[in-house]
């Protein structure tokens, strides 16, 4: 697919989420609301990033150093995006729901997509670590709260809500173990050390460090 | 650009930072002996302590040492699975960084705020202090729980990174086709790797568990109305504790693969049994946790059968691998036994003899009477401190300069001897029922305090002998690199 059309796919796809029936089916249950409305137009906002990651201004690329600042708009967007008063405004009041379907996209989804390729594989790790706990430990106050925290929606769609986040972390914990313990061809096979490759020499004259790992040998 | 050519560029030097980490990691483990020898002498009635105070020490004491024993275990770790793959150095500093943060919020917590909820924080407690601690000082010690958690996380992350980079995966880096005879046993990754990568899956899941229940109670704190299930913040919290505390045995024991070969001059044998030891310690770590549980009477049945059949298994096949590895290692090499060969031998014996009073309290039925006794502190003391502290001793000791030895001896024999005397007076007070985390003691209980006192001191004393002839080692050497 060509760039315009994934444009018009991408734009097209935004007026299908926004027309009345679809809206008020998803916004319905929060659970839905929470865990594939939301999702979907942050995914608008990836597909997005991959159509004009080739016209993104320079100073831009410069600027997003290691990615971080995208990342950090991405977590204070999702965050907002995951309070119950937010979530309750968007339900009640058609402009609050018209700046959830601009901001989703493209102050979450547009940055995730161009900032994530220039993370480094620690950040991503680290990011990744910090959101599936995030989201189990706001499941469990989903559960935990006595009262409901949405005024749009019932004690059981929260305690639903609930349950969906923690599966849905337990899941992505899964999937991120099994991807990490499977792997992939590593880059530097060659220089794996012999499997008794044991007994580091003590270090006179102090603190000798035994040679760091050189990707050459 | 090669991983060295980074390194430089940011401007740490990695000896620079094992010397900071040896040096944090010598002194808070004396400062928190000290915090031991205190509630020793209080139960002894030797000195006097107040209750609430004894309590305040208890969790700074159970706090401190967990996380001292977990950075002793990744100095181990770090200095020698940085020669098999790429680490940053930058990753590990930080790690100490956090640390230092999150210990000095801790200890605020305690000794300014007086949070003393012991370290399992249990879930609702921290909220209901009767006034002895307010919801600010219980927030301080959850947010120095949390930043020595993002450390370490950190720190595990970046192994992690560097170990896919060279094995692909963390199976083949743990030596799972090795284990099940589906590769060549001279093609698994050296024992510093397995253990590396065994010791990272577990501590990444226990850290992230543990950081969800830290949330939820500091939540609870200031919103006492949310209130979580307490049962299920109770296996949370044990999952993330138990997990890391055994992963400092798993991150210590690499000193023993490490240097023993050294001073025989033999290369550690990694077989298939090797390996299939770290892959089954690695699944049994992550479910073995309710037997911590075991007095609860409101968890399923078949999690505590879980607890009590995986109890037996859990620390064996790594620890029989070890046991019989290092006998085996040294058998007839003709070693001449020095201090560091000395310790990290004494931390594998250690390891080996505590897991039998532990494998004893891991049996519901023996729990049931042993459970809040002194046995308790009795086996995980064991192979704690005659375990994992022995053998980072022994890698201080490894990586003191050879210049100054004379003191070396008699700081080894205070510390095993000494002890092994605290050890057993825990054990023998179990065996007598004496109760644990009680800061007042009957008359009937007071000659187990006291021996355990008495040899509390002496281990205080060795320790404290061998870290500071490693800082005057030190600090005399570096003058004399300086010149060279």
């Amino acid at each position: 697919m060509n760039n315009n059309g994934r444009l018009l796919l991408i734009a097209g796809a935004w007026l299908i989420l926004w027309l009345r029936p679809l809206r008020i089916a998803l916004e319905g249950d929060m659970a839905v609301h929470m865990t594939v409305q939301v999702p979907l137009l942050i995914g608008l906002g990836l597909l997005l990033a991959v159509s004009i990651r080739g016209q993104e201004p320079h100073w831009l690329a410069e600027a997003d150093w290691l990615g971080i600042p995208g990342i950090i708009l991405v977590i204070f967007g999702t965050s907002f995006w995951m309070l119950p008063r937010a979530l309750d405004s968007a339900v009640a009041d058609p402009w609050f729901d018209a700046i959830k379907f601009l901001s989703l996209p493209l102050l979450v989804g547009l940055p995730l997509g161009l900032s994530w390729r220039r993370m480094p594989p620690l950040g991503r790790a680290f990011i990744w670590a910090n959101f599936i706990p995030k989201l189990g430990a706001i499941g469990g106050l989903y559960l935990a709260a006595p009262t409901r925290l949405c005024a749009y929606y019932r004690l059981d769609q929260q305690a639903t809500a609930g349950w969906t986040l923690i599966v849905i972390a337990v899941a992505l914990g899964t999937l991120w173990f099994i991807a990490a313990f499977v792997g992939w061809p590593p880059q530097h096979a060659a220089a794996r050390p012999p499997s008794r490759d044991t007994g580091s020499k003590p270090g006179p004259p102090l603190l000798a460090l035994p040679p760091p790992y050189a990707s050459s040998r | 650009m090669t991983i060295q050519a980074v390194q430089t560029r940011g401007g740490i030097s990695a000896r620079a930072a094992v010397l900071a980490y040896v040096v944090v990691c010598g002194l808070v483990l004396l400062l928190m002996m000290v915090f031991g020898l205190l509630m020793r002498l209080t139960q002894a009635q030797w000195i006097d302590i107040q209750p609430d105070l004894f309590y305040v020490i208890m969790t700074m004491h159970g706090a401190g040492m967990v996380g001292i024993a977990g950075l002793c275990g990744a100095t181990v770790m770090w200095y020698f699975v940085r020669r098999h793959v790429p680490v940053t150095t930058g990753i590990f500093v930080a790690n100490l960084v956090f640390f230092l943060i999150g210990a000095l919020l801790i200890l605020g917590s305690g000794f300014i705020g007086g949070f003393g909820a012991a370290w399992t924080f249990l879930f609702p407690l921290p909220a209901h202090s009767g006034d002895l601690w307010s919801a600010n000082a219980a927030a301080a010690y959850m947010f120095g729980l949390l930043f020595i958690g993002v450390g370490f996380l950190l720190l595990h992350l970046d192994i992690a990174r560097g170990i896919l980079s060279v094995y692909g995966g963390l199976g083949a880096a743990l030596g799972v086709k090795q284990a099940f005879g589906l590769a060549p046993e001279s093609e698994g990754p050296p024992p510093a790797v397995a253990a590396s990568t065994m010791a990272l899956i577990v501590n990444i899941l226990g850290i992230l568990l543990g950081a969800a229940v830290l949330v939820i109670t500091l939540v609870n704190l200031y919103v006492p109305s949310f209130a979580f299930n307490a049962l299920a913040a109770k296996n949370m919290i044990f999952f993330f504790g138990h997990v890391f505390i055994n992963a400092t045995i798993y991150m210590a024991v690499i000193a023993v693969y490490e240097i023993l070969p050294v001073y025989t001059h033999r290369a550690w044998k990694t077989n298939q049994a090797f390996y299939l030891a770290w892959v089954l310690s690695t699944v049994f770590v992550l479910i073995v946790y309710p037997h911590h549980l075991l007095m609860d009477f409101a968890m399923p049945t078949w999690a505590l059968v879980l607890g009590q059949v995986v109890s037996w298994l859990s620390g064996l096949p790594v620890l029989l691998v070890t046991a019989f590895g290092a006998l085996t290692n040294v058998y007839r090499s003709g070693i001449k036994w020095n201090t560091a060969a000395g310790l990290v031998f004494v931390g594998a014996a250690g390891w080996a003899i505590g897991v039998i009073p532990a494998i004893a309290d891991g049996t519901i039925e023996v729990n049931s009477f042993m459970h809040n006794t002194q046995w308790v502190p009795g086996h995980f003391h064991t192979y704690l401190l005659l375990g994992t502290i022995a053998m980072f001793l022994g890698f201080l000791t490894h990586i003191t300069p050879r210049s100054n030895n004379a003191w070396a001896p008699t700081g080894f024999w205070l510390y095993v001897v000494g002890g092994s005397i605290f050890v057993l007076a825990f054990l023998t007070a179990g065996a007598a029922s004496v109760p644990r985390r009680y800061a007042v003691h009957l008359p009937s209980w007071l000659p187990y305090d006291r021996v355990g006192s008495i040899g509390a001191a002496l281990v205080v004393v060795g320790v404290l002998i061998l870290v500071v002839r490693f800082l005057v080692s030190v600090t005399s050497a570096a003058p004399e690199e300086a010149g060279a």
